[in-house]
Parts: C-alpha cells; sequence; structure tokens
C-alpha cells in the first residue's frame, strides 16, 4: 500500500467525515435498547408475510454452500417468512453494523462472535432477547456451559448461542513415530506432555513450536493461565489480572518450551501449523477449525482435548452468537420471524459441523449422527465442560490486543514474561478505565 | 551557463506565464479546474476541517455523544505514561527508521537503473517492463508472497542461504533488525519501478546536444553524469524525494502483512497505529490528533526538502 496509501492521512479525515456525517444522519436512535419481543411462541410465527435480512460472515469452507440450502430450506417450509442471506467478511459486518443499524438500514438478524456482544449491546445496537429466549424455550442449560451467560450483558440477555469453537491438539502421528513414541499415546497431562517433548528432542525435532501471535499463541497462553487458576480480569473487568502468578506460570511454560529446545526461537504466525503439516513438529494448540484444513487429508494426524499441564482442566474457546437488531423503527413482526428463523437454525444445526464449528445446541451436538458423521469432533466435545470464552465487556478487544503483545514479546525474549504481562496489564488497565468512561456498565 | 537556457522547460519557473492577456486566460484555466476544485473541497478539504473539529473531542463514532476535550487529544500525545503517547512515539519512530532506511534506496537504485535503461541497449524496453512489473502487484500479493518466502523456518531464503553454508535461521519476519531489512528490501524490490520509469522520463527529457557538448569539452563519463545528468534532473528529482518521502512515511500494508507490526510493536508503523486506534478502538479524535500531528511533521519535512532542492537549483 506504499504508494496507494500516499493520501493516507488524507483519507483518513475523509473517512472519519463521511462515517461521522452517516452517524448524524442516523438520529439519536443509539443509548438504551428497547425491549421488543416481538410475537413469538415456541418458535413459531403466525404474523403477516415478511422478509427478513440476515448478515452472516459466512464466506469460506463449506458455509458459502451450506448456509443457502439450510435457507432454502427455511424458505420453502415457512409460508409466511423469507430470509435474505447476505454474506460479507465479518470485519465488513462490524464496520457496516453501527452505522446500518442506527440508519434503521440493518439486519433483522445476524451472527457475531463473544467477544463483540457486549460492544454491540453497549452501543444499543442490539435488541434485549429475554422475551425472545423465554418464548423459544431456551435456558443456560440448553447449551454448553458458559456459553450461554457470555451473551449476558448489564443485567440483559442480548443474544443466543450457535456455535463454539474450542482449541484443541493437533498430532502429527508420523513425527511421533520417527521419536519411537505409540502415536495411540496422544499426551493428556504435564509429566506425560514433557515425556513425549523430550523424546522427541532426542530423536532431533522440536515437538511444539510456539508463536507471538494471536492464531494461537494468545489462545494456548489463555488456556494455560484458566488452567494454573488464573484469570484475563477480574469480575467487573475493571481490572487486568492476566499478569498474575498464574500468568507468569502459564507464560514462562511457553517460554521455557523455546529455552529448552522443544520449539524454535522465531516462529512466524502459521510458521507452527505449516510444521505440523510438513512433518517438521509433532504437536500443535489449535482451533477446532483447522479440523478442515485442506492440508490435513495428507497428513497421518489426530486431534486430542489440549493437555493440562495446570492445576485444573481448561481450555480457551469461542464462541458465535445469534443477535436480534434494534434497527431505528425495528418492525416488530421481523423480530418475531427472526426469533422463529434462529430456533429452526439452531434445530437444524448439525450439518454445521462440516464448518470445522461445534453446534451449540446440546441436543443437537450430543446426538450419536454428529460424532458418527465427524469422529474427528470427539476430542473437542469433550473439552467443554471446562471452556472458558471470552470476556463480556464492551471495548474488550482493545485490551486483548495487549495480551497479545505481552506473549510476542515473552516468546521472542524481547521481555521476560513477568515483564511483559507487567507491561500489559497496565496499559489493559488504562484501556479499560477508557473503556467505562466511554460505554459505562 | 549552458544548462540554464537548454533546462528551461524544464524548470517550473520557465514555465510561469507572463505579461499581458494572463487574466483572460487565466478565467479560462479557473474554469477548467472548477469541478476538480469542487471535488477537492468536498472530499478533501471539508473533511480535512472536519478532522481537526474530531480531534477536538473524544470521538467515539458509535456512541451517541461526542464530548468536547479541546486540545486534551494532543496534549495527550505529549504527556509521557498516557494512554496514547507511547504507542504513538513508537510508531513514529517505526515510521522514522522506515523512511530514513528506504528512501536513499529508493532514489539511488532507481537513478542508477534509469540511467543504464537509457543507455541504447538492445532490449532495453524489456528490462523497463521487467523493473516495472513488481509495481503492479497490490500490496497483498506482495505481502503474502514475501511472507511465505522469508519465514524464518519453512521460508525458501532461509533455505537457500543453508545451501550456501550460510546461517539459515535468520527471523526475516520476525525479529528486529531483521524485519527492517525486510520491509525495506521487499518495498525497494516492489516500488523501484515507480520511480526509474519516472526518472528515466526525466532523462530523456535531458537535452543530447548538452552530452555532446560536454564530451566535447572532454568531460568523462562520470563528470557527465554529475554535471549534466544530476543537474538536468533535478526537478523531476524533487518530485521523486517528495513523493517517495511521503509514500515511505504513510508505509502499512507490508508491516501489516510482513511482520504484523512485531516484534512487540516495533514495526508499527503510524498510519497502522493511527487506523487501529481510529478504526478498530473507535477512538476517532484521538486517531485524528496523531493524524495531525504526523501531516504537520510531512509537511515539514517536504518543505525542507522543497527549500533544498530548489536553493541548489538557483
Amino acid at each position: 500500500m506504499h504508494r496507494k496509501y500516499g493520501r493516507s492521512v488524507l483519507a483518513a479525515a475523509l473517512a472519519t467525515g463521511i462515517g461521522a456525517a452517516l452517524v448524524a444522519c442516523g438520529g439519536s436512535s443509539g443509548g438504551g435498547a428497547s425491549s421488543g419481543s416481538g410475537a413469538v411462541s415456541g418458535g413459531a410465527y403466525s404474523g403477516p408475510a415478511v422478509t427478513i435480512s440476515f448478515w452472516n460472515g459466512w464466506t469460506g469452507g463449506a458455509a458459502p454452500v451450506l448456509v443457502p440450502e439450510l435457507i432454502k430450506k427455511f424458505n420453502d417450509s415457512h409460508k409466511n417468512i423469507t430470509v435474505k442471506d447476505v454474506p460479507m467478511q465479518w470485519g465488513d459486518i462490524s464496520a457496516k453494523m453501527p452505522l446500518a443499524v442506527k440508519a434503521g438500514k440493518g439486519p433483522d438478524v445476524s451472527v457475531a462472535h463473544g467477544d463483540d456482544l457486549a460492544t454491540y449491546a453497549a452501543q444499543g445496537l442490539l435488541l434485549k432477547s429475554d422475551g425472545i429466549v423465554k418464548s423459544l424455550g431456551y435456558t443456560a442449560s440448553d447449551f454448553p456451559a458458559g456459553v450461554f451467560n457470555a451473551g449476558h450483558y448489564n443485567g440483559s440477555q442480548y443474544a443466543i448461542p450457535w456455535s463454539v469453537t474450542p482449541l484443541g491438539l493437533y498430532v502429527n502421528k508420523s513425527v511421533l513415530k520417527q521419536a519411537r513414541l505409540d502415536p495411540a499415546a496422544i499426551p493428556t497431562d504435564k509429566a506425560s506432555y514433557l515425556k513425549s517433548l523430550d523424546a522427541l528432542k532426542a530423536a532431533g525435532v522440536k515437538g511444539e513450536w510456539v508463536d507471538g501471535y494471536v492464531f494461537t499463541g494468545t489462545f494456548e497462553f489463555e488456556s494455560l493461565i484458566w488452567q494454573f487458576g488464573g484469570d484475563l480480569y477480574n469480575k467487573d473487568v475493571s481490572e487486568a489480572t492476566f499478569n498474575s502468578g498464574a500468568g507468569v506460570q502459564a507464560l514462562t511454560w511457553m517460554t521455557d518450551l523455546v529455552k529448552n529446545g522443544h520449539s524454535p526461537a522465531n516462529v512466524a504466525q502459521d510458521g507452527n501449523w505449516n510444521a505440523l503439516v510438513a512433518g517438521k513438529t509433532a504437536f500443535n494448540w489449535n482451533g477446532v477449525w483447522q479440523t478442515t484444513n485442506n492440508a490435513l487429508p495428507k497428513v497421518e494426524w489426530a486431534a486430542a482435548s489440549v493437555p493440562q499441564i495446570g492445576t485444573e482442566k481448561a481450555v480457551w474457546s469461542s464462541s458465535t452468537h445469534w443477535i436480534f437488531m434494534n434497527n431505528k423503527g425495528q418492525d416488530k413482526n421481523k423480530t418475531a420471524a427472526a426469533a422463529a428463523f434462529v430456533k429452526w437454525m439452531n434445530d437444524n444445526s448439525a450439518g454445521w459441523a462440516a464448518t470445522g464449528e461445534l453446534p451449540a445446541d446440546n441436543t443437537v451436538r450430543n446426538a450419536p449422527s454428529l460424532l458418527a458423521n465427524y469422529p474427528n469432533l470427539k476430542p473437542f466435545l469433550d473439552e467443554l465442560p471446562y471452556a472458558h470464552y471470552e470476556t463480556v465487556s464492551p471495548g474488550i478487544s482493545a485490551a486483548n490486543a495487549t495480551i497479545t503483545t505481552a506473549v510476542n514479546e515473552a516468546i521472542l525474549g524481547k521481555k521476560s514474561p513477568k515483564q511483559a504481562l507487567d507491561d500489559a496489564a497496565a496499559k489493559a488497565n488504562q484501556l479499560l478505565k477508557q473503556n467505562k468512561s466511554q460505554y459505562g456498565g | 551557463m549552458v544548462a540554464n537556457s537548454a533546462l528551461a522547460p524544464l524548470v517550473p519557473r520557465g514555465t510561469r506565464p507572463g505579461g499581458r492577456g494572463v487574466h483572460r486566460k487565466n478565467a479560462t484555466a479557473y474554469l477548467f479546474l472548477a469541478p476538480f476544485l469542487i471535488l477537492f473541497c468536498v472530499f478533501v478539504l471539508a473533511p480535512a476541517v472536519y478532522g481537526l473539529w474530531i480531534s477536538l473531542h473524544i470521538w467515539n463514532p458509535l456512541l451517541p455523544n461526542q464530548p468536547f476535550v479541546g486540545l486534551e487529544n494532543y496534549t495527550q500525545l505529549f504527556t509521557p505514561g498516557s494512554l496514547t503517547s507511547g504507542d504513538f512515539w513508537e510508531s513514529m519512530r517505526a515510521t522514522g527508521i522506515f523512511t530514513v532506511a528506504s528512501v536513499p534506496f529508493l532514489l539511488v537504485i532507481p537513478l542508477l537503473i534509469a540511467v543504464l535503461l537509457n543507455q541504447k541497449i538492445r532490449g532495453g524496453t524489456v528490462f523497463r517492463a521487467i523493473f516495472f512489473a513488481p509495481y503492479v502487484l497490490g500490496v497483498a500479493v506482495i505481502g503474502v508472497i514475501w511472507r511465505y518466502l522469508l519465514d524464518p523456518q519453512l521460508g525458501v531464503v532461509n533455505h537457500l542461504l543453508g545451501l550456501f553454508g550460510l546461517t539459515s535461521d535468520v527471523p526475516w519476519t520476525v525479529d528486529v533488525p531483521w524485519v527492517w531489512i525486510s520491509l525495506v528490501a521487499v518495498t525497494i524490490w516492489w516500488t523501484l519501478g515507480f520511480n526509474t520509469v519516472i526518472l528515466l522520463a526525466g532523462l530523456q527529457g535531458i537535452n543530447k546536444e548538452l552530452y555532446d557538448a560536454a564530451s566535447v569539452d572532454g568531460a568523462g563519463a562520470m563528470r557527465k553524469f554529475f554535471s549534466v545528468t544530476l543537474p538536468g534532473l533535478r526537478p523531476v528529482l524533487s518530485f521523486v524525494t517528495t513523493v517517495t518521502i511521503l509514500a515511505s512515511a504513510n508505509m502499512f500494508g507490508q508491516s501489516y502483512l510482513i511482520t504484523h507490526g512485531g516484534p512487540g510493536h516495533a514495526t508499527r508503523t503510524a498510519i497502522m497505529y493511527i487506523a487501529d486506534e481510529g478504526l478498530s478502538q473507535n477512538q476517532m479524535g484521538a486517531a485524528s490528533a496523531m493524524s495531525y500531528v504526523l501531516f504537520a511533521l510531512l509537511a515539514v519535512v517536504s518543505l525542507v526538502n522543497f527549500r533544498l532542492q530548489r536553493d541548489k537549483s538557483e
């Protein structure tokens, strides 16, 4: 973008100007969300015929085929509801959503990642969905532990879970065999994991390459801090706690992998995954989405639950949720129809496993047919009872970015784990304060 | 002495209109310029002024209220320990390092190539196309390609170094100072064609007779380069220098894609940080203030640059 961004300063100012102008046009519909629950009961919609607009970021993998099929099926079986599928990049959705909703041109229903929910809710973009949840008959126990509450903000429910995507341990079995390790005995705890790493090292293989990037060094660090009994933030998310003793232990475990010769010193982003696929390393902590990676069929691989390095079982997971938009002048019938659509989608989400995500609906996910069709997902399903989801707090992604900086600096040996985490926590605390002053809550 | 008259068409001063009848001509000129002027006002001037206004507020476009805070966003930038100052100046430092490291190469190498291409050599057009070719690629393409080639463990570059018995674990995309070498080298490879073509056009505008005259006076190739070529290129070089400095100071894509701003935030440029602050974190007020500080610095650099080059040509 060297040349083309030659006028970035002006362009940025320009974008700002247009953005602000659009907000102005949108009027002052923000702030407190009204609680339009619509007339919906048990997932059936009996109002007048409506067309509802559905924004989603499902543009890759199996989704572009799967989603239109599902929607066609829904439209064919619901005479008075027509769902309009609007797929676009996730980044575009978060960029367009606020202005569109405030101008009354947003979707009626959409899907969002767990860490965006509170930010959306604080901006008044979402309808409170307590009423919808009740009429659809959902409770927290219909979903994996903790994921329903990831949609809870400031005393209200704003979302219904759709999918979860935990981290797991990917294993290159051929590499294990090279080190004369039993490919069927995948390590599950600290002792067995270290034993495997040592055996691999003796065979000249660096067993787990750690990186200092969001994908997946940050996810590994977060899994480990929970395993050591710590947490990223305090209860009301007013203070960062990832620099606690548990945090330092977690990050030190990762830097020790480098120090003890189990990982190269300077792994680039995705370098560890590429190394696993290329047979240069044995283990990689990565998300369930990688089960659909095109390179895997050529590899003799297995997935397992992440080993327990700390004092308790824990693993990082992301989640996606259904949200109902608080458009300026939102039609209650459309919201009610959207609720019926959401219920139907969750009920019919078994096929969603093909995209490398786990359906959140317990009934669907626990049906034996799911594992029969997708046996690779077993270790990820096993992890759900102890999975941790994204922190619920508006503007949290800015604070989360400081964690990645700390992991990066520590892994590259720029700072000690403690120093890196302390510096990041100081920064995160400033950001949390800024978030509180701007979003309240 | 001869140079002055021959170079007249190239020197801005020589192209300035003078004498009577100018006013009527000016009116026509303004008429033709008017459409652009309107576009400029609507899409550049007005947003720029609006940006100045935004920079005086805590401006989160997603929230209903944008409280006025006066110059706070600016004073924050100059207050050590504030939320933005550390990150901002670190990003300015990254921008500075990249600019200082890349601009000399982006001027000297294209100049040498342009001089070579300006000889009547066989296949000159082909070479010109070859040098220009990378420039037509988008930053996303070159970013992804080089990220793979420069991967510390799995990349082709380190593999080749290893074949020659050299160290094969250079962290090209991961650690300083290697990241700077990678970013500068990739940028040179990518954009030198642009400067080359402009300088080549400048070379072809230099009157051939000057070289003949210099030869008659007994000047060698070096003397001709420094006494005829360089002075003849001065206006073009001045333009190329300014544009190159601005472009380097606005570097974004290479860092974003190849090094992710790392290690830590060492290669996160000012534009990267401003974009993150304004568009990801929705702190438009602070981001606008940063843009204006960057703008002010670039304006000073450009003015100094123009002044230096003009003084020499007079």
